[in-house]
C-alpha cells in the first residue's frame, strides 16, 4: 500500500459507461502506455477522486489531473493550474476535486506538490454508452500531444531542486 | 395551519434523500417522512442477459458496495448452476467481503459522521466535514485515510480493480493469490490494528456527550434481522438469517437464500421509491425490522475473533436486552471493523489460501437460484429466474436500505418530536434529523438501483398543505 512518490501523478476520473465521461479514463490508459518506460510516472485512473488519494497527491512532485466538463465547449481543451480549496458545507465526501485533494494532502501530510495542473476536456455528451462524441473523438489527438508535452516538462521541472522560499 | 418541514438534501449519505415533516396546527410534528426520489429499474433491465453476466452487471449498482452485489449475484447464479465453489474460492471471496467492510465502515465512521461526532452536532456546517475533522485531529483523519486504503487496496490487489472488480464469478473467482499480494496484505495488518483501535479509543471518549441524541436517534423497540452461524457466531458471506424480536427472542431461524422470498416481503408507501421490506408472517409494518452492524451484534452471541468478542462483551453491557438507539451502530460499525481486521488475518493465514484451484464450472442446472450475504450496511438478496438458455426473465434485489427503510422514517419522525418544536428548529436541529439517517449509512444508490445524483431536502409543509420553509444544502 506504499504511496510511490511520483515525480508526475497523473490522476483521471470518468465513466467509462457514460459517453465523454469516459475521455479521462481513456487518457490515463494512452498516458499509462506512452509513458511506461519512463521512471518516475504514475498513472491512477479511477471512477471518481476519493479522499484517499490525498496522500499520492500530497507526495507527487508534480499533478496533472485529467477530467471532463459539461459547462466547457465540447472538444475544447483547457490546461490550468490548481490552488488548493477546502471543501464547504455542500462538500462531498466520496469524491473531492483536484483543489479539494490539494488541501486534503496538504491538511494531513503537510505537503504540497511543487505544480498541480488539470486538464479538463469539454464533453458533449455523458448519456449512457461507451462512445465519445464527434468533437471529442476529434480532440483526442490534441489532447495526449498536450499531455505528452505537459508531463515531459513537469518531469523536467522536477529534476532541478526546490527554490529556497 | 399545520406545516412541514422538509430536509433537502440530507447529506453525507451514499446517495442522496429528502425529509419531510409535516407539523400540525399548534406547530407540533405530525408525521414526518424519509423520501428516496431516484428510479433506476435494475431488476427490469436485467432481463433478457444472460445469468452469468449479472455479478459485473448489478455490481454497477454501486461504488461503494459493488462487492456486496457481485458476491451475493455470484451466489444466486451458483444456486442456477448448482455448483459447491472451491475451499480456496469461498475464503478469497470472504477476504474480499472482509475488505470492502472494513473500508466501507470507515468511510461511515471517519468521512460521514466523525465531522458530527467530532466537531459537535451543532458546530459551523462550513467546518464540519472531512476537512474540520482533518484540522481538528489529523490523526483520526489519517487513521480514516489509512483504513480505507487499507481495504481498497486489497480489493485491488484481489481483483486489480479497486472499484467494480470482474474478479468474482459465477463458480468462483478468475485468479487464485499469490504469495506476493498475501505478504503484501499481511504487511498491512498493524497499522490497521492501530488505526482501528484510535477510533474505537476516539468513539468511547465521545459517546457518552451524547446523551440526548442517544435517547431519540431511533432509540425503540424492533425486530433484528441478519446472518448467523451455527455456532451463532456472526457470519458475512455464509450462514443463514436468523430474525429476532425487541426482547432478543428468535421468531424465525435458519432463512436460507432459496427461503427468503418465502418469508419476506416488500410493500410500497407513495413517498419513496424504496421499497419498506418486512417479514410476511408479522404482516406490514409489524413485521419491519433493523439490519447491519446494530442488529449484527444484537443478533449473535460471539463475533468467533479473540480482540472482536472482547470488544462484543462490552458492547453487550449496553443494554440488558437488544441495543435499541440506532446512534450505537457507530459503535457496532468499529467492533465489526475490527472483526474484519482479525478475519483477514485469519484467512491469510489458511494454509490452502495460495491454492490455485479457484473455480469450478457448469451450465444451466436450475431455473431458479438465489443468494444472500451481509452488505456492510446490512442484508443483501438476489434472486433470479432464468429460462433453459441462461437467459434472466426475472430478477430481485432486496438491499440493506430497503429492510431499515421503515425504522429510519420512524426515526426521522421520533427526532423531528424531539428537536423541532412549536414549527421552529435550527440548523443543529435540522443536522440531528439527517444525522439519524445516516447511523444506518443507508445507500440510497442501491436502494433504488437508482442513477445519477439525488439531493435530499428538508421541508417543512403546514396543516393546509404550503411549504413554509424549505433547506436546501
Amino acid at each position: 500500500m506504499s504511496s510511490t512518490q511520483a515525480r508526475c501523478l497523473i490522476l483521471a476520473c470518468g465513466n467509462t459507461l457514460r459517453g465523454d465521461d469516459g475521455v479521462g479514463l481513456w487518457l490515463a490508459q494512452w498516458a499509462e502506455q506512452r509513458f511506461s518506460l519512463q521512471s518516475g510516472v504514475r498513472v491512477i485512473a479511477d471512477h471518481q477522486w476519493t479522499p484517499e488519494l490525498a496522500e499520492d497527491v500530497a507526495r507527487a512532485h508534480s499533478v496533472l489531473f485529467i477530467d471532463c466538463s459539461l459547462s466547457l465547449e465540447s472538444g475544447s481543451l483547457h490546461l490550468s493550474p490548481v490552488e488548493p480549496v477546502s471543501g464547504g458545507p455542500e462538500h462531498n465526501t466520496h469524491h473531492l476535486g483536484a483543489a479539494e485533494l490539494l488541501a486534503l494532502g496538504r491538511e494531513l501530510y503537510n505537503s504540497l506538490p511543487r505544480e498541480a495542473l488539470q486538464l479538463t476536456i469539454g464533453a458533449g455528451s455523458t448519456e449512457l454508452g461507451e462512445g465519445f462524441s464527434d468533437s471529442v473523438t476529434a480532440a483526442l489527438p490534441a489532447a495526449c500531444c498536450l499531455i505528452e508535452e505537459t508531463v515531459l516538462r513537469l518531469l523536467s521541472a522536477s529534476e532541478y531542486p526546490e527554490p529556497a522560499h | 395551519m399545520s406545516q412541514t418541514i422538509t430536509i433537502d438534501p440530507v447529506t453525507r449519505l451514499e446517495g442522496h434523500g429528502k425529509i419531510t415533516i409535516q407539523l400540525n396546527p399548534q406547530g407540533e410534528v405530525e408525521d414526518a417522512h424519509f423520501h428516496v426520489t431516484q428510479v433506476r429499474g435494475f431488476e427490469k433491465f436485467c432481463e433478457g442477459r444472460p445469468y452469468y453476466e449479472m455479478p459485473s452487471l448489478t455490481a454497477r449498482i454501486c461504488g461503494i458496495c459493488p462487492v456486496s452485489h457481485l458476491l451475493a449475484s455470484a451466489k444466486a447464479c451458483e444456486a442456477i448452476m448448482a455448483v459447491r465453489i472451491p475451499h480456496t474460492a469461498a475464503q478469497l471471496r470472504r477476504l474480499l467481503n472482509m475488505a470492502q467492510m472494513v473500508q466501507s465502515h470507515a468511510l461511515s465512521f471517519f468521512h460521514l459522521s466523525s465531522p458530527d461526532l467530532l466537531l459537535g452536532m451543532e458546530s459551523d456546517p462550513v467546518a464540519r466535514n472531512i476537512f474540520g475533522v482533518a484540522a481538528a485531529r489529523p490523526d483520526l483523519g489519517l487513521a480514516g485515510i489509512g483504513l480505507r486504503r487499507f481495504g481498497q487496496h486489497i480489493i485491488e490487489l484481489l481483483g486489480t480493480k479497486r472499484v467494480h472488480t470482474g474478479w468474482v464469478v459465477p463458480g468462483g473467482v478468475t485468479e487464485p493469490l499469490s504469495s506476493a499480494h498475501r505478504d503484501e496484505m499481511l504487511a498491512m495488518i498493524p497499522k490497521a490494528y492501530a488505526d482501528l483501535k484510535l477510533a474505537i479509543t476516539t468513539y468511547k471518549q465521545i459517546a457518552g456527550s451524547f446523551k440526548s441524541e442517544i435517547k431519540v436517534f431511533a432509540n425503540f423497540p424492533s425486530n433484528y434481522l441478519g446472518l448467523i452461524n451455527e455456532d451463532e457466531s456472526i457470519e458475512f458471506t455464509d450462514g443463514a438469517l436468523r430474525l429476532i424480536d425487541p426482547k432478543g427472542s428468535i421468531i424465525e431461524d435458519g432463512i436460507t437464500a432459496s427461503r427468503f422470498t418465502e418469508v419476506i416481503g416488500e410493500a410500497v408507501e407513495n413517498y419513496s421509491y424504496t421499497k419498506f421490506v418486512y417479514y410476511k408472517p408479522l404482516g406490514y409494518p409489524q413485521g419491519s425490522y433493523r439490519v447491519g452492524p446494530l442488529p449484527r451484534l444484537n443478533i449473535v452471541k460471539q463475533m468467533g475473533t479473540p480482540q472482536a468478542d472482547k470488544e462484543l462483551a462490552e458492547f453487550k453491557q449496553l443494554a440488558a436486552g437488544p441495543v435499541e438507539s440506532s446512534f450505537f451502530y457507530h459503535h457496532a460499525r468499529l467492533v465489526e471493523a475490527l472483526y474484519g481486521i482479525e478475519r483477514i488475518e485469519q484467512i491469510l493465514a489458511d494454509p490452502l489460501i495460495l491454492d490455485k484451484h479457484v473455480r469450478a464450472t457448469a451450465g444451466v442446472n436450475r431455473l431458479d437460484g438465489a443468494g444472500q450475504i451481509e452488505a456492510p450496511r446490512g442484508t443483501l438478496n438476489h434472486h433470479y429466474k432464468v429460462d433453459e438458455n441462461g437467459k434472466m426473465t426475472w430478477a430481485s434485489l432486496v438491499v440493506a436500505t430497503g429492510h431499515n427503510n421503515n425504522a429510519m422514517n420512524k426515526g426521522v419522525l421520533q427526532s423531528a418530536k424531539a428537536y423541532v418544536k412549536n414549527g421552529k428548529f435550527t440548523p443543529g436541529a435540522l443536522n440531528r434529523i439527517e444525522a439519524v439517517i445516516r447511523t444506518f449509512d443507508p445507500c440510497l444508490s442501491c436502494s433504488t438501483h437508482a442513477f445519477g445524483q439525488m439531493p435530499l431536502s428538508l421541508t417543512l409543509v403546514n396543516a393546509d398543505g404550503e411549504v413554509v420553509d424549505r433547506l436546501v444544502r
